[in-house]
């Protein structure tokens, strides 16, 4: 509850330290438009141009439905990952020889590239969401399991002999020894899982030709050669990873790996 | 001649830490017994009568028929006239302060750059008659001079903490030679132009001057008020500022209208609003503070200025850049100039720093005028006719109040007997 009020608390302080960012993310722009100076709307639309059918395309009920539909994909792709990448990793981690037998084959699951793994969900599954929530789960799921695995071996055992000590009760040492420690592992870990799983939805669409979502949204704007459109996409989806890690999970991060301080 | 000896007295710097620094022997009178006595009464002298007469012109009741451009003739004293005096008194005060046994300038040497100054203006307002050449002489020597008086102390520092001041007195400099030869000719470049890219440069010293200033001032406050908590000018955040500014200003002067300005003005705006958050402490909220709102506001007054530049390139209908201007003028470099002038003339008059109603008044005043001339004249239908005239009023009044107030601080020796 603390924790939740100091998020809070310091959450306009954070929010305000976000100009920094958000200058750069303007200078980027400014070369955006440079970009379009010189190579035309067709190939590279200016900010304005994207800003405007963004606009436009926000006022739609299509988009919105496109929105919800790949964020709903994403999300369990996602939460499958964190519990399983999370459960399976902190139990591997817990034994020496678990970690040892895992490692080559998480090796060999990060070396297969996404768009791998969405052939082989099509031919397995077929076009359905089944074979786009796999394909986020096979992406996104080792990193999660990597960091739950390290936050679970390098745990110190000198603090697990002072609670054996001190007798301390289970879930005391759960909460306070091993949870912080092995938390400030996944939390990142479960961050880089969003990014990937949220990159690989849109992809996945777009590959399977379903008929929703944003990456079917951005294959119809790809045939009809309307590069603002595509590109109000992208800026949809930027915002969205923006915004969920920057407003979201950053705070708690922050205030979850105070600790380390 | 100057006398080489020098004798070591101590005094108060705004964080009241005592330190030693060296004056030269001898007897100056008081208006040249330290840089900024000079400068900092003339300048708001100055800036009054042009401001008033500017306003009394822009609103119809007085041609100001000597002049051939008069717009030029605006721009060119705020910033070359004006702003510069500032910055010259700053500098010659803050100089001798920063760098321990270093002697200020004094006596003949100050009184040869006042004149100087004093021949610029009079100069530049009869240059329909005397001729460019006869301005660019008495004109371009005067910045020159004083980074040379005060090059050495900048230069010989391990640290090359103020070489960025430096640096930008030649940047200045160069803009000021660069707007002569264009107007003698020489070069093919609009010298509206080139002054309206000084501003850009003149926006970079105030951020130069409110990363120092603001260390100093919030600090002294804090210690003033005994809270335990400090104040850091996060050089980082200054500097993409600066860089922006500086992107924004080149991009405008060499390619104006085009569509990637309102980006980087608005990237300015953002790294401006950037910069306060070194005003937000964990122990205190600082910049609601007596004197310090106003170091703040004038921040916050750079950015609004260039984020409405920026909206003003997007939406082409607004229409109103020129007016938009002012909030970095009249807003940003005017709070900066009221600051640095209140500041200086207490503490190097030998008095110790104490907010009082009256500055916090003069902030509000050109706060208001500010408003007033950036934003609702060019929004508010047929406030034109008056609002040129009243927000020159407001503007000037607190330098009218300065004068004065602390005009006869300026005439007198210091409070604690110390020379200078």
């Amino acid at each position: 509850m603390n924790a939740f009020i100091n998020i809070i608390k310091d959450f306009p302080r954070y929010l305000w330290s976000g100009w920094g960012a958000i200058a750069s993310l303007f200078l980027f722009l400014a070369l955006w438009d440079l970009g379009n100076q010189f190579n035309g709307s067709l190939v590279l639309p200016s900010p304005q141009e994207t800003f405007i059918a963004l606009w436009q395309m926000l006022h739609t009920v299509e988009i919105w439905t496109d929105v919800a539909i790949t964020v709903e994909r994403s999300l369990w792709g996602f939460v499958i990952s964190v519990v399983l990448g999370g459960g399976l990793g902190v139990l591997a981690g817990s034994f020496a020889t678990a970690s040892i037998m895992s490692r080559p084959i998480i090796t060999v699951m990060m070396g297969v590239p996404p768009i791998a793994w969405i052939i082989l969900a099509l031919l397995w599954f077929g076009v359905s969401d089944g074979s786009i929530i796999f394909t986020l789960v096979v992406a996104s799921f080792p990193i999660v399991f990597v960091g739950a695995l390290q936050g679970t071996r390098t745990l110190e055992g000198d603090l697990n002999d002072m609670s054996n000590s001190f007798k301390t009760p289970l879930l005391m040492r759960l909460t306070d020894v091993y949870f912080p420690h092995v938390f400030s592992y996944i939390f990142p870990a479960s961050i880089s899982a969003l990014g990937m799983s949220w990159k690989v939805v849109v992809m996945s669409e777009l590959l399977a030709s379903t008929p929703t979502g944003i990456g079917a949204s951005l294959a119809v704007a790809r045939s009809h050669f309307d590069s603002p459109v595509a590109m109000a996409l992208v800026l949809i989806m930027v915002i969205f990873l923006l915004l969920i890690e920057y407003v979201f999970l950053e705070p708690i991060k922050r205030e979850v790996e105070q600790w380390r301080n | 001649m100057e006398p080489t000896n020098s004798k070591l007295v101590s005094t108060k710097k705004l964080t009241n830490e005592a330190v030693e620094w060296a004056y030269p022997q001898g007897k100056y009178p008081i208006l040249l017994a330290y840089g900024f006595r000079p400068f900092f009464l003339l300048t708001p002298i100055y800036l009054t009568i042009s401001i008033l007469l500017w306003g009394l012109f822009w609103s119809g009741l007085l041609p100001l028929s000597f002049l051939e451009n008069p717009l030029e003739w605006h721009l060119y004293e705020m910033l070359f006239g004006v702003t510069s005096a500032m910055m010259i008194g700053f500098i010659l005060t803050a100089i001798p302060e920063l760098y321990e046994g270093e002697k200020p300038i004094v006596g003949n040497t100050l009184l040869g750059l006042i004149s100087l100054w004093v021949l610029g203006r009079v100069s530049f307002w009869f240059m329909d008659w005397l001729g460019v050449y006869m301005v660019a002489i008495t004109n371009i020597p005067l910045i020159i001079w004083v980074v040379f008086l005060v090059a050495k102390p900048i230069l010989q520092d391990p640290l090359k903490r103020q070489l960025s001041l430096a640096i930008l007195f030649l940047v200045i400099s160069a803009m000021q030679i660069w707007f002569f030869v264009a107007k003698i000719g020489w070069l093919a470049s609009e010298p509206m132009a080139i002054l309206k890219a000084s501003v850009g440069v003149f926006m970079v010293l105030v951020l130069l001057a409110a990363r120092r200033i603001n260390m100093e001032a919030v600090n002294h406050w804090l210690e003033q008020n005994k809270i335990d908590d400090s104040y850091m000018a996060r050089p980082p955040r200054y500097n993409v500022a600066i860089l922006s500014v500086a992107l924004y200003t080149i991009i405008e002067f060499l390619y104006p209208n085009n569509s990637a300005l309102s980006w980087l003005a608005f990237a300015v705006m953002a790294a401006v609003l950037n910069t306060l958050n070194d005003f937000f402490l964990d122990e205190d909220p600082v910049f609601i503070r007596p004197f310090i709102w106003p170091l703040f506001t004038m921040l916050v007054m750079m950015s609004l200025g260039y984020g409405l530049i920026g909206w003003d390139y997007l939406v082409p209908e607004v229409y109103a850049i020129n007016h938009f201007r002012h909030l970095l003028t009249l807003g940003s470099l005017g709070m900066a100039y009221f600051m640095v002038l209140v500041i200086v003339s207490h503490l190097h008059t030998g008095r110790d720093f104490i907010p009082s109603n009256w500055i916090g008044f003069g902030a509000l005043l050109i706060l208001v005028a500010t408003i007033l001339r950036g934003i609702a004249i060019p929004f508010v239908g047929n406030i034109a006719s008056w609002g040129y005239m009243l927000s020159s009023i407001l503007w000037v009044l607190p330098f009218i109040g300065f004068l004065i107030i602390y005009g006869k601080w300026l005439q007198q020796p210091r409070a604690d007997g110390l020379p200078g």
